[in-house]
C-alpha cells in the first residue's frame, strides 16, 4: 500500500535538525571560526569566550551547532581532542549542576547523579580533560535561564577556572547564547569583563534570506515540486513579520505540509500556510509551555482566561493575579504569593509567551502592562488545559 | 592470582558482567545494579583490580571503575560472556 505525502523527509523540517550548509550565516561563522582559531593552530595555550545574540529563530543555535561540527572534524583531521558540546540551559532547568553532569556525562556517561557539588564537578571536568589531553568548548544555549536562575556565580566560576590552574594547558572555551545582552547586567562586573569581549550579533533574517532558507529546507524535505514559489513567498512573509524568525517560517511550512497530507493534496499551497499560521503559534510554543512548573501554569492560564474577558490589548498585573487566584481555586491549590508571581512574570517574558513592560508614564499610578502578543488567548487556554489535565497533580511541596 | 579467585564468587562475576555491558560505574550503583552492599562491592571490586580485570580513576570523593579494555584476561572473559548469553538465549529459544 502506496502512502501519498507531499515529504520526502519531514525530519529535516524538525527543530533540532541541523542543515549541512548554512544559510546567510557565512560571515559569523567566518567570525566565530578567526575567534577559535587557536583551537586549531594552537591548542591549550589560550581558551576563548564569545556571546552569540539575536531573536528567536535567527540561527543561533544553528549556527553554534555548524561550527562545533565543523571545528571537531578539523581538529580531528589534525589529531587534536577538541571536544564541542551543546547545552541547552533552560532544558537543564537553569540549573549549572545539571549543566555540568551533562557535560560530565559526555565523557563518562556512568558518573553517578548526586553526592557532590557543583564546584566538585567543574573541577572533575577539569581533570578528565588533563586527563585525556582533550580540549572543550561548550555552548550554553539559553544562557537567560542560567543567569535567572543562579546569578552570576556560574558564569564567574566557568569564566575564571582556568585562571586558578596557571600551570596547566588551556582547555575550556565558552560559547553563550543570548536573546538579549541586557542579560548580561545581571553578572557582576568582572564577570561581565571577561566575556563581553566578543560578541556576535545575529541580525533577524530578511524576507529574501527566509526564502532562501526556506528553499534549502524543501529541496530536502519535500518531494520536487509540491511546494509552490507562492508559498514559499508567503510562508517567508510571515517568517519575517515574526521577527525574521526562521524557525517559525519553518514550522508553518511543516504544519502547511501536514494540513496537504490530510486533503489528500499533492501541492502545499498558499491557503495551507494561512491556515498553519492560525496554529502554528501555540505548536511551537507547546515544548516551552510544557516544562513550566504547575503554578506557572496556572499563572498563564489566569492570564490566558483574562484575555478573554477583555477586549483590551494589556491586562495588569494585578488582574492577571486575581485571574490567577480564580484558577488556584478550581484547581484546588494555594495560590503562590505576589512576589513569586512577579519572578514568574519574569520568567514567562524571558520566554517569549508573555511581553511585559511598565505601563506609560501618563497613566495614573505605575504598574506593569501584559501583553499577549503572539497567540490567541483561547488557544492558549485550551493547550493549558490539555496540559495541566495530563500533567495531572502538582509534584511541588507546598500546593 | 588463580583463575578460581575470580569466578568463584556470584558477585564477582555479576560485578565483570555489569562493567563489561556497561563500560563504567561508580562503587554506589554498581553495588545497587549487582544486588550487593557497599562494603562487599567495595571488596569484590578490590579483587577484579587486583587481577587486572577493571581499573579505576578517582575524581575527588568519585571513584569510577571501569572495565579493563586493554587486559586480554578482561577481553577473553568478556568474549566468554558474550558467547554464553548467546547461547543461553538460543537454547531457551529451543525450549
Amino acid at each position: 500500500m502506496s502512502y501519498g505525502s507531499v515529504f520526502r523527509d519531514e525530519t529535516k523540517l524538525d527543530i533540532n535538525y541541523t542543515p549541512p550548509e548554512l544559510q546567510h550565516r557565512n560571515i559569523q561563522f567566518k567570525l566565530l571560526n578567526e575567534y577559535f582559531r587557536h583551537a586549531i593552530m594552537t591548542p591549550g595555550k589560550m581558551t576563548q569566550r564569545v556571546i552569540i545574540t539575536g531573536k528567536i529563530g535567527t540561527g543561533k543555535t544553528v549556527l553554534t551547532q555548524h561550527f562545533g561540527r565543523s571545528i571537531t572534524r578539523e581538529a580531528q583531521q589534525r589529531h587534536i581532542n577538541l571536544h564541542y558540546i551543546h547545552v541547552n540551559c533552560r532544558q537543564n532547568k537553569g540549573s549549572f549542576f545539571l549543566i555540568l553532569q551533562k557535560i560530565v556525562a559526555h565523557f563518562h556517561p556512568g558518573f553517578p547523579k548526586r553526592g557532590y557539588s557543583a564546584e566538585e564537578l567543574l573541577q572533575t571536568l577539569m581533570q578528565i580533560l588533563d586527563d585525556q589531553n582533550t580540549y572543550l568548548i561548550i555552548t550554553l544555549d539559553e544562557l537567560e535561564s542560567l543567569i535567572q536562575n543562579e546569578g552570576s556565580e556560574p558564569m564567574y566560576k566557568l569564566s575564571r577556572i582556568e585562571e586558578t590552574r596557571l600551570k596547566e594547558s588551556r582547555r575550556l572555551s565558552l560559547i553563550c547564547i543570548l536573546r538579549e545582552l541586557s542579560w548580561l547586567s545581571k553578572l557582576d562586573a568582572s564577570t561581565r569583563s571577561t566575556l563581553q569581549n566578543n560578541i556576535i550579533q545575529l541580525d533577524s533574517y530578511t524576507k529574501t534570506q527566509l526564502q532562501d532558507i526556506l528553499n534549502d529546507r524543501i529541496k530536502s524535505a519535500f518531494k520536487q515540486g509540491t511546494v509552490p514559489f507562492e508559498t514559499v513567498i508567503l510562508a517567508a512573509e510571515l517568517g519575517e513579520e515574526e521577527d525574521g524568525n526562521a524557525r517559525y517560517a519553518i514550522e508553518l511550512l511543516w504544519r502547511a505540509g501536514k494540513y496537504t497530507d490530510a486533503e489528500g493534496g499533492k501541492e502545499v499551497a498558499p491557503e495551507h500556510v494561512r491556515r498553519a499560521a492560525g496554529s502554528v503559534y501555540s505548536t511551537m510554543r507547546k515544548d516551552e509551555i510544557s516544562t513550566l512548573d504547575y503554578h506557572k501554569k496556572l499563572f498563564l492560564l489566569g492570564i490566558a482566561r483574562r484575555f478573554q474577558q477583555t477586549r483590551s490589548a494589556h491586562i495588569t498585573t494585578g488582574e492577571a493575579e486575581e485571574s490567577y487566584k480564580i484558577v488556584c481555586e478550581e484547581f484546588d491549590k494555594k495560590a503562590r504569593g505576589h512576589t513569586q508571581l512577579w519572578k514568574y512574570m519574569k520568567e514567562l517574558t524571558t520566554l517569549g509567551v508573555i511581553k511585559a513592560e511598565p505601563s506609560p508614564s501618563n497613566s495614573v499610578g505605575k504598574t506593569t502592562l501584559i501583553g499577549l502578543p503572539r497567540i490567541a488567548a483561547v488557544d492558549l487556554e485550551k493547550e493549558l488545559n490539555n496540559m495541566l489535565k495530563s500533567t495531572g497533580e502538582d509534584t511541588s511541596d507546598d500546593n | 592470582m588463580i583463575i578460581e579467585e575470580v569466578f568463584s564468587s556470584r558477585g564477582r562475576v555479576r560485578i565483570l558482567r555489569i562493567l563489561s555491558e556497561i563500560g563504567e560505574l561508580n562503587i554506589s550503583e554498581l553495588a545497587r545494579r549487582a544486588g550487593l552492599n557497599y562494603a562487599t562491592a567495595k571488596v569484590h571490586l578490590q579483587i577484579l583490580k587486583d587481577a587486572g580485570l577493571i581499573t579505576h580513576k578517582s575524581f575527588g570523593r568519585i571513584r569510577i571503575f571501569r572495565f579493563n579494555e586493554d587486559n586480554r584476561k578482561a577481553i577473553m572473559i568478556r568474549k566468554l560472556m558474550e558467547v554464553w548469553e548467546q547461547e543461553n538465549s538460543g537454547d531457551s529459544k529451543e525450549v
